[in-house]
């Protein structure tokens, strides 16, 4: 996973898809554009689902990793 | 406003203007018998929420651009231009509509007052003003759905882990998840998230059914955002796919909205016949249960159970019988809530209104009935269908220290088939969203 220090962190860990992206989603304008939210979800779909809404509304997921049960993500606002 | 954007927008409500939206804004007669029949406005004696004061911000327009008296005389028949007022009342009054109907179960008219909202809706996207979560979530799913190329290793990833866990817990080795099996009979239309797919692969690897799974997930946030496109497009995937597969039945999960598209609004919006039943996962389940397809303890939840009718499954999808069959089936100490099948009172957790953070404070009100019915049955454990519901139901049940159970029948029900499984509660859950840090 990357050292770069998150602007924010949401533990999302419980939560069933498509809560990890909702709240990813809710939870990106807290962030300046450039900076970065570090996501840990634990359900799968939300492999799918946090790239699919990064990709859609023009955000970028910087990593994506699956780390012993959990999913880990690095989102960058984009814009 | 700008001259175009006025004719975008009455243009909108124009191209919806059928017979039956029409008899909607004709009739009203302003009985107000709708207003204790919404959950919203006895929680909140708002008006924003009074279901005739929704569909009045859509019939001032009506009047003003669709009728002669309106038109010539405005103000005595309180005709209106959709100004920027007009359209800020009827964001949070449509966005906050759960869609429940129970506003039309009570009118003397039968007005659909959730129709009247659709048209609403479509007037707020011509406007630039639909709910920006929704309108996300809704291209979200197109995008996964147009790119499933890119997602497939990890979904497929993703079925083999959950296969895995149905063969540790059935103890049988030879139980699997089908995907994209050509020839079977069911194509089983989950949510994104694994919980709505273990539960359903073990009671079909027990009843030694013929199923599949596809790419393709049920939820379709195009309907709450009020696109009929976009909704028919995502769900246009398990449907092509179900045709391409040949199965007999597309099976729903527990999830309102879904199936509620998938049984009710999909042939119209894609004016086609499907070559195939949609039927709901309960309505599966109590066939298997009841010709002994598998294998229930009547015994096996031993607490005090109640059942919540999803509103998108009761009032409005008409199953009442096969849950409570099911959950009877497997608790002796059954409880019906009051009232309960087409007068039950909404959660408050429908339309979407569970991803849109600017009407918590509403969303957890209106959910005061539902505390007071699940408080008076006593019971420790609600069956609950719909994911919305159990969303809704659970911050509920966290927020007025219920001490409750909160689960899809699906998973009492492998609870109940003896593999030692238990199923998880949504308050859990709930923890887990309230620790965003
Ligand atoms: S109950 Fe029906 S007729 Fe009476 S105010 Fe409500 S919508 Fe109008
Ligand atoms: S559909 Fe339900 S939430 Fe919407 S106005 Fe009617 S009663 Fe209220």
């Amino acid at each position: 996973m990357s050292d770069t220090k998150p602007d924010l962190e949401l533990d999302l860990r419980g939560l069933l898809c498509p809560m990890p992206m909702v709240k990813v989603s809710q939870n990106i304008s807290k962030v300046p554009v450039g900076g970065t939210v570090r996501a840990v979800a634990t359900d799968a779909g939300s492999m799918a689902d946090i790239p699919a809404w990064a990709k859609s509304t023009g955000n970028e997921v910087v990593q994506a990793e699956k780390v012993g049960s959990e999913y880990v993500f690095l989102v960058k606002r984009v814009k | 406003m700008e001259k175009q954007e006025l004719e975008t927008i009455i243009g909108t409500l124009g191209k919806r203007m059928n017979r039956q939206l029409k008899e909607y804004l004709d009739v009203c007669v302003r009985c107000a018998i709708c207003k204790d029949a919404c959950h919203q406005y006895v929680a909140t004696q708002d008006m924003t929420y009074l279901p005739a004061h929704r569909a009045e911000l859509v019939r001032a327009v009506y009047r003003k651009y669709f009728t002669k008296a309106g038109q010539f005389m405005p103000a005595v028949y309180e005709a209106r231009d959709p100004d920027e007022h007009l359209l800020d009342d009827l964001y949070r009054s449509t966005y906050a509509c759960t869609g429940c109907r129970r506003c039309m179960y009570y009118c003397p008219f039968s007005i659909d007052t959730q129709w009247v909202i659709s048209a609403a809706k479509a007037m707020l996207i011509a406007a630039g003003r639909g709910n920006e979560m929704l309108g996300q979530l809704a291209d979200a799913a197109l995008f996964k759905g147009d790119n499933i190329e890119m997602f497939r290793d990890n979904l497929v990833e993703g079925f083999r882990e959950i296969e895995t866990q149905v063969r540790d817990i059935t103890k049988n080795p030879e139980a699997e998840i089908p995907v994209d099996r050509q020839g079977a009979d069911m194509l089983y239309v989950a949510l994104a998230g694994s919980h709505s797919i273990l539960p359903a692969a073990i009671i079909f690897n027990e009843a030694k059914a013929s199923w599949t799974l596809s790419m393709f997930e049920a939820a379709n946030y195009g309907f709450f955002f009020g696109d009929p496109d976009k909704a028919r497009l995502i769900a246009k995937r398990f449907m092509d796919e179900a045709k391409r597969l040949g199965v007999k039945e597309v099976v729903i999960t527990e999830c309102g909205h879904a199936y509620r598209v998938a049984e009710l609004f999909y042939e119209a919006w894609a004016k086609e016949r499907m070559p195939f039943k949609v039927v709901h996962i309960l309505e599966v389940i109590d066939r298997y249960v009841k010709e002994g397809r598998i294998k229930v303890d009547p015994r096996g939840i031993r607490e005090k159970v109640t059942y919540h009718d999803p509103c998108q499954i009761g009032r409005n999808g008409g199953i009442y019988e096969q849950p409570r069959d099911i959950v009877k089936a497997i608790a002796p100490d059954f409880v019906d809530m009051t009232p309960n099948r087409e007068k039950q009172w909404c959660c408050g957790g429908g339309g979407g209104i569970v991803a849109m953070e600017e009407f918590n404070e509403v969303r957890l009100k209106s959910g005061d009935m539902k505390v007071e019915q699940i408080k008076a049955t006593g019971a420790s454990v609600l069956a609950c269908p719909c994911e919305n519901c159990r969303l809704q139901i659970g911050e509920l049940n966290e927020v007025h220290d219920l001490g409750l159970r909160v689960v899809p029948v699906m998973d009492l029900v492998v609870e109940a088939m003896g593999f030692g499984h238990a199923a998880g509660t949504t308050g859990d859950e709930r923890d887990a969203a309230e620790a965003v840090v």
